[in-house]
């Protein structure tokens, strides 16, 4: 198991308002991460400080065991495609990727001449006159064919349809299959992607609260529906993350995997069960911090 | 259909003892590869490799090299038998419940049982 | 896959950073020749239509230097976040981009001469009419004047590229402050020079500098303004 990315307690203060808090992972090369956040979370501000595009304020950071900052070793294995990129004034996707030809080592012109084809990217256009999408789509084909070792996507499909979203979702563990490279994908479309990730690690107001398997994180919270009585009295004692009700129906997201015990008492009670989709866990666990978050601070006034 | 409550590697290997069992994959026939599965269910290939290694594990596939996997012989009894061994908790208690709900008890449930199995080989008998 | 060890060392990677930049061959050649161009033959077309016969001089050639200071902001403001999007680290970008502006100041100071060497020849080309060759910028020749042309492009491209890397790393206030910061050090040295009652001495200097000297104090201005926007640019966020 060998790290590429080791973080420790990395911090990143702007002012007052520390964006990073005192957070620690390691990132296991190849293997595809999702970095699930809301906005505004921290993601693109650690994914900036992974790449040497900022600056850390305390901390440390290594990528292939060396500080990646002005590292000229380290920077050429790894991408990072933002979500606005900016681009030289006049410049045609041609020129976009013939500078990433030159600069990425493992460039491959023929996955990226046939992601052109897949995104219908018009290739004459000035890149400052291309629609959201189609300037999205320019940041995925470069990250896709640098083949780059550590390759960063944050958020890089805003603007893309659900059709080309799926494009570069397929393409990618397509490309990742044949070649196995080590990628941190951002999103908030987080049940879109939750298929394609292996592992997950989420932030929420610059703390990771999440570090694991995305099948470990399945099953791992449930939803119990039924009668209001019932559903008490099964989640008594145990972890609940939110609750709803409508007359005599309620429902109730409890934490805790469900034994096969639990299954049966369920179904004796009359209860119904749906799964919680990762979107939803990841929602709820961090409504759930906030609220916690409030009502301590509201505590200390 | 992806299940959102289950790990997806134990889905994927469910998909493929699901294929042995009904006989649409024969004993010592070659398995879709890792790469095969991950593309048809949209998923990461290492989560579908996972899958694939279980099944090793488990004795329902084996390796061979530069080759790819293949059903292990004796697979389909194998699998059989541990359904059977789970069919009773996974239905027969859910089927239990739900008729104590509408009020059948375990005799109206065995004679509602005979009933529908007898009309099924009708049908089928009158499809022949 | 395994891993690829890229060329190993910054130079190879620095004159990527000039393939990058002339990539888009409009920026650094077309349209500097373009300018040049087009203020060329205004001059010539107004020059034809005045009926006078002394010397006639262009002032078109600003339009140059305006675009210069362009280049330099853009490649800072443009170029750099593409760099960093090309895992390009600053020190490469920085080398780079000024070894692309000084190639381009060298074509360009090249073009100028040649331009005054045919308009010596033909006498302002037969309407007594002096775009290139100025007699003051002249004055130790061809090579003097090429020297001069090459630290004018040089200056106006560091400025524009150090006025954005500062407004970029302190906003548009610290901008304005160093700039006032810069203008109270210029008055505080002619207040100097007035106490030490040196006008004269200054004077004097500029005149008999001849163009080489005074070209190689602004090249020395490039030196500062580049130093000084490299320390920046190290701690900028593109």
């Amino acid at each position: 198991m060998t790290h590429v990315i080791e973080v420790d307690r990395l911090t990143k203060r702007y002012g007052d308002t520390v964006a990073v808090n005192e957070i620690s992972f390691t990132i296991e090369k190849d293997v595809i991460y999702g970095l699930l956040g809301r906005n505004g979370a921290g993601k693109t501000t650690v994914m900036s400080i992974l790449t040497a595009q900022n600056f850390a304020t305390s901390g440390d950071v290594r990528v292939f065991g060396e500080q990646p900052y002005e590292n000229a070793r380290v920077l050429p294995r790894v991408c990072f495609v933002r979500e606005s990129q900016r681009y030289p004034d006049d410049a045609k996707p041609p020129h976009a990727f013939a500078t990433a030809k030159l600069f990425f080592p493992n460039w491959d012109q023929e996955l990226c001449d046939r992601l052109v084809d897949d995104f219908q990217l018009p290739m004459n256009r000035r890149i400052k006159k291309l629609s959201r999408g189609q300037l999205s789509a320019v940041g995925v084909i470069i990250g896709l064919a640098a083949r780059a070792e550590i390759t960063f996507f944050d958020e890089p499909y805003l603007g893309l349809d659900a059709v080309a979203r799926q494009t570069f979702y397929d393409r990618l563990l397509e490309d990742y299959a044949q070649h196995p490279r080590t990628v941190i994908l951002s999103s908030h479309l987080i049940d879109e992607v939750a298929n394609l990730i292996e592992r997950v690690l989420v932030i929420d107001e610059g703390r990771i609260v999440m570090d694991e398997t995305t099948d470990a994180t399945r099953g791992r919270a449930a939803t119990i529906v039924g009668d209001a009585d019932a559903v008490d009295a099964f989640t008594n004692g145990r972890e609940v993350i939110h609750s709803e009700a409508l007359g005599r129906v309620a429902s109730a997201t409890v934490l805790g995997t469900l034994t096969d015990d639990d299954r049966m008492a369920l179904t004796r009670a009359g209860l119904d069960v749906a799964p919680v989709s990762l979107q939803q866990l990841i929602v709820r666990m961090t409504q759930r911090a906030a609220d916690e978050r409030r009502i301590r601070e509201g505590a200390l006034r | 259909m992806i299940d959102d409550g289950r790990a997806l590697f134990l889905q994927i290997a469910e998909s493929v003892e699901d294929a042995i069992i009904d006989q649409s994959l024969a004993e010592d026939a070659q398995a879709p590869s890792t790469n095969e599965l991950a593309a048809f269910h949209r998923i990461n290939p290492a989560t579908a490799a996972k899958g694939v290694n279980m099944l090793v594990d488990k004795g329902v596939l084996y390796k061979r090299r530069g080759i790819g996997m293949f059903v292990a012989p004796g697979a389909r009894r194998l699998l059989l038998d541990e359904r059977r061994t789970a069919f009773a908790d996974r239905y027969v208690e859910p089927l239990l419940s739900e008729a104590a709900k509408i009020g059948l008890d375990a005799d109206d449930l065995g004679a509602l049982i005979r009933e529908r199995a007898d009309a099924q080989t009708t049908t089928e008998g009158s499809r022949r | 896959m395994t891993a690829v060890t890229p060329a190993a060392g910054g130079g190879h990677r620095v004159l990527n950073v000039v393939r990058m930049q002339l990539i888009n061959r409009m920026t650094f050649v077309w349209i500097p020749l373009l300018i040049l161009g087009a203020v060329f033959v205004f001059s010539m077309v107004i020059w034809a239509m005045i009926p006078y016969g002394g010397p006639k001089y262009s002032a078109g050639a600003q339009a140059l230097i305006w675009y210069l200071v362009a280049v330099g902001i853009q490649a800072l403001t443009l170029s750099f976040p593409f760099s960093q999007a090309m895992s390009v680290t600053r020190r490469e970008f920085f080398l780079g981009t000024f070894l692309t502006a000084a190639v381009s100041s060298v074509l360009l100071a090249v073009l100028c001469t040649l331009g005054g060497l045919v308009e010596l020849a033909t006498d302002g080309w037969g309407m007594n009419g002096w775009m290139f060759h100025l007699d003051w910028a002249w004055a130790a020749g061809p090579a003097g004047a090429a020297l001069a042309v090459f630290a004018v492009a040089m200056l106006t491209f560091t400025a524009g590229f150090w006025g954005a890397t500062v407004y970029k790393r302190f906003g548009g206030l610290g901008l304005a402050i160093i700039l006032v910061g810069v203008g109270l050090v210029g008055l505080a040295a002619l207040w100097l020079v007035g106490r030490l009652n040196a006008w004269a001495g200054v004077f004097g200097w500029i005149a008999t500098a001849g163009i080489v000297p005074l070209s190689l104090s602004l090249l020395g201005i490039v030196l500062v303004l580049a130093a000084t926007a490299f320390a920046m640019l190290r701690r900028l966020v593109p």
